[in-house]
């Protein structure tokens, strides 16, 4: 193969696979983070060296299992450097595995990383000697890749948050409760436990412990577990009343007893914690599955927005507001929760409303941009298209969103973006499938009408030309047919123009029933003389129950049906066959049935004969526009009745229409059988008749 | 018959309808005025005096139902009025507006000739003729009886009173308004429409041979009934 052929092929390939142009721009940069304050400046550095060098980066946290975050805090800052990485534009990574350097190394391997940037470990030398230091270790293994390491200093801004965390988890009332529980237990000993062995009795002091590091965390547990020894000590180790021992064996005691105390108060508080997660887990599970659930069901986009800005809110317990672009392209509220929406309104909201539109990223508080306004903004993106905002309004300033919430607000948001954007394209395929039906119908509209138009126009023009031309003398025989196809050819525009108008006045909504009390008998003697001419030697046969009541329908319209129908009967028959009419009550419904031994339609196209412009395979060679069943179709289903075409055996079609039977309004004071007896010589005045 | 002769205004703005009109009508013997606007055909109804008036509802300057109102203000003059067709409100109120008959367009030329002859007999002719013939069937209004074939049959009141109206309107349209006032006695006609159609019934099951092939009584579907003359 030669060079330049290669040279296609290959660009052909990168295109195809969306190769950027130069190999070294897949490189990228990796960080190591941890739940360390430190870690913010290094994203930071490495955000900035992965700009300066276009490459994309990826920040990692490996969880091991002695490396599990100790403490919410610890848990919430981790969770809040990763989410800062990913807002400066990182591919966030956990992974899990035993050995932290390996587990650094392998994935950047697996990434092409080339350069990775690790915190300076400020923990003490002993501690490393005990551990091993992980950061020794990958530069040990790294190889190729490059180590950048970076001493960290702590960001005063972002610390405040966790100072608010700390404050907030310092509390005095679970020392109170622990001290209180520890007095009460003394007392209680003291009163009952006499006859108790000592040691029995400083079992009992793991109660308080226990209860502190299930109850309250690590720290009250070792707060019990002190002043359980000091207590244990002074009250009932002698001598009594004096932190004095007087037996040394006791001090063994109080070792394995603090020992004991502090091992179950660790182990405890960490199942406490473990607990904790697993519960907040389930909790976001729960909420995103009920949303979800919900989404899935709506398909109507209020709806939708309801339940989302129903569902935050709860989740958040903070106003909700949903911004949606107008027909013109302005952003307005399109659904809130409820309570004073004035926050949402004002024009520093509408501002960042529309930054975070435009750019498609969160702002507002504790963000980026605008950190410290009370309001968070979420673009409700779905890939490249940013459909809307979502804004929550946090009750206070000073309140943050923790981490953890902050990304369940995050996956609400983008469920809740995936049903804005499915409910869309549900629209627009309607919107695209109606803007094809009716392109479909104009071009059959079209079709039919020139054809349809065009034949009879040919042999009416065609006809009286040859009529009107001087130079040729018909016989009278001849001028007559050129004569009577002139008629019938007039006739069918005619009815082509009746049937067109008619779908029209369907069509724009201009169908009025003039609802009447009718005899079918009637309506039928009628359609028969209109279609008597078209009959030649065909029979209609009729079969009307006698028993049939009045009907209360627009018999103008029914009358069309009918007639439409028994063209179609004749037009669709041998000369000489049969066609049979029949009308029978069936509950409630009055039943016409008419039945021809014609050509029959096929099982497939019985229900599309009553679509518009739609003609059979074999009525192709048949004139006419396929409007006829489609508008006896529309009348009937007007009455609130229905057609429908079924086979006929052996062959032919049975067209049924089923019109509901209503009872028609009783005859006052008119006795018509007593009258109908009545001789009519007994007319003895002119006036007998009147009422 | 004496129709030949007879002055026909003809009231229609489409000159392809008047030249029609024209040549065919005076071909059958009639004499032809023209007029092709509403204010023209009033004035020369009053001038002219024709023997009957061929209106088309849709003129560009007045509504046609107003040229009919304006004539039949001083002149009982037969009016038969061109509709388009699916019209049936318009052709409804032009006949319980007095006039004589309707023609719906498309139209053929026989139809026309017919309601022509109808409403020119009609108006010539008085009510004074005690008996009524129409082939089978013979109406007796001295009498107040009815024959079909030769023999009497049976009606009652409402019945007769019925069968009476349209007979001596033979050949023109009835609209069901009408034919409510005339045997009901002119109120309530909403509320009794239905009872028309079942004495039609009734009177079609005697005196017809198949009540859903009607010979006598013919329905004017959403309009009313006519009454077959030459039958």
């Amino acid at each position: 193969m030669d060079q330049k052929l290669r040279n296609v092929q290959l660009n052909e390939y990168m295109h195809s696979n969306k190769i950027p142009d130069s190999w070294p721009a897949s490189e990228k940069v990796m960080v190591c983070v941890s739940a360390s304050p430190f870690s913010k400046q290094l994203i930071r550095t490495t955000w900035q060296m992965a700009a300066s060098l276009k490459v994309e980066w990826i920040a990692v946290y490996v969880e091991t299992p002695r490396r599990l975050p100790k403490s919410e805090e610890e848990r919430l800052a981790l969770l809040s450097n990763l989410q800062f990485a990913e807002e400066l534009g990182a591919t966030v990574m956990t992974i899990t595995g035993n050995n932290v350097a390996d587990e650094i190394l392998e994935l950047a391997r697996n990434q092409n990383v080339k350069q990775i940037v690790i915190g300076k470990p400020r923990y003490s030398r002993i501690w490393e000697w005990m551990h091993g230091s992980v950061v020794n270790q990958v530069i040990r293994n790294s190889h190729e890749i490059s180590i950048h390491m970076i001493q960290g200093q702590v960001e005063s801004r972002r610390d405040k948050k966790y100072i608010i965390f700390s404050i907030e988890n310092l509390k005095w009332s679970p020392y109170f409760i622990i001290t209180a529980s520890v007095a009460l237990l003394t007392i209680l000993l003291k009163i009952f436990g006499l006859s108790f062995d000592l040691v029995n009795i400083a079992l009992f002091y793991l109660f308080p412990v226990l209860f502190g590091s299930v109850r309250f965390g690590i720290g009250p547990s070792f707060y019990a577990a002190g002043i359980g020894v000091l207590a244990f000590d002074f009250f009932f180790v002698p001598p009594v009343y004096s932190f004095t021992v007087s037996d040394l064996r006791y001090v063994i005691s109080f070792a394995v007893f603090l020992v004991v105390a502090t091992l179950t108060a660790s182990l405890a508080s960490r199942l406490r914690h473990q607990l904790h997660e697993v519960r907040q887990r389930e909790a976001i599970t729960s909420t995103l599955y009920a949303l979800s659930r919900q989404m899935t069901a709506v398909t109507d986009l209020k709806e939708a927005l309801k339940s989302m800005v129903r569902q935050i809110s709860e989740t958040v317990g903070a106003q909700v507001a949903i911004y949606l672009p107008s027909e013109t392209g302005e952003l307005r509220i399109t659904e809130f929760s409820s309570g004073d929406l004035n926050w949402g309104q004002r024009e520093p909201s509408m501002v960042l409303v529309k930054w975070v539109y435009r750019n498609g990223e969160i702002a507002g508080n504790g963000t980026q941009t605008l950190h410290n306004s009370p309001e968070l903004y979420f673009p409700l993106k779905t890939g490249d298209q940013i459909h809307g905002v979502l804004a929550i309004h946090l009750k206070n300033e000073d309140l943050v969103v923790t981490p953890d919430r902050m990304q369940l607000i995050k996956a609400l948001t983008s469920l809740s973006a995936m049903t804005i954007a499915r409910i869309k394209l549900q629209e627009e395929a309607k919107v695209a499938h109606l803007t094809a039906e009716s392109e479909r119908l104009r071009t059959a509209l079209l079709d039919s009408i020139s054809h349809e138009l065009r034949t009879p126009l040919a042999t009416i023009i065609g006809s009286v030309t040859a009529l009107i031309d001087g130079d040729v003398v018909f016989n009278s025989k001849d001028r007559q047919e050129l004569l009577s196809t002139i008629r019938e050819g007039a006739m069918r525009m005619d009815r082509l123009i009746s049937n067109l108008l008619g779908m029209v006045r369907i069509e724009s909504g201009m169908l009025r029933l003039r609802k009447a009390w009718c005899d079918l008998e009637d309506i039928v003697g009628v359609a028969l003389t209109q279609v008597k001419d078209s009959l030649q030697n065909r029979v209609i046969r009729l079969e009307i129950e006698e028993s049939i009541p009045p009907i209360e329908v627009d018999d103008v319209l029914l009358e069309q049906v009918l007639v439409n129908v028994l063209s179609n009967a004749i037009k669709y028959s041998p000369d000489e066959s049969e066609i049979v009419l029949s009308a029978k009550e069936n509950k409630n419904m009055i039943e016409i049935i008419i039945a021809d031994k014609g050509v029959g339609i096929p099982p497939h196209e019985l229900e599309r004969v009553f679509s518009k412009f739609y003609r059979g395979e074999s009525a192709k060679n048949i004139p006419g526009t396929g409007l006829g069943l489609a508008i006896c179709k529309e009348i009937i289903e007007a009455h609130g009745g229905t057609i429908r075409a079924t086979e006929n055996s052996p062959n032919g079609t049975i067209i049924t229409v089923s019109i509901p039977l209503i009872d028609p309004p009783l005859l006052q004071n008119e006795n018509l059988q007593e009258e109908g007896v009545k001789p009519h010589d007994e007319f003895g005045s002119k006036n007998t008749g009147y009422r | 018959m004496t129709s030949s002769g007879a002055k026909i205004l003809v009231i229609d703005d489409e000159p392809q309808i008047q030249k029609l009109l024209r040549v065919t009508l005076q071909a059958r013997g009639f004499e032809i005025v023209e007029a092709s606007s509403g204010e023209d055909g009033i004035l020369q109804a009053a001038m002219v005096r024709p023997d009957l008036i061929v209106l088309d509802l849709g003129l560009p300057d007045i509504p046609g139902m107003e040229v009919l109102q304006r004539i039949h203000e001083w002149t009982q003059i037969p009016i038969i009025v061109l509709t388009a067709k699916d019209r049936e409100e318009d052709k409804i109120s032009a006949l319980d507006s007095g006039a004589d008959d309707y023609v719906t367009k498309p139209f053929g030329m026989g139809e026309l000739l017919a309601r022509i002859r109808v409403a020119l007999r009609h108006n010539a002719k008085s009510q004074d003729e005690p008996i009524l013939k129409f082939g089978r069937l013979v109406i007796d209004l001295a009498g107040r009886t009815v024959e079909l074939d030769g023999e009497k049959i049976k009606l009652t009141p409402t019945e007769y009173e019925l069968l009476k109206i349209l007979a001596t309107n033979a050949g023109r349209v009835m609209t069901h308004k009408q034919l409510l006032q005339q045997v009901w006695g002119g109120h309530q006609y909403d509320s009794n429409s239905h009872y028309l159609r079942v004495y039609i019934g009734h009177l079609r099951k005697k005196i017809e041979t198949d009540s859903a092939r009607p010979n006598f009584i013919i329905t004017e579907p959403g309009i009313g009934y006519r009454f077959m003359a030459n039958t």
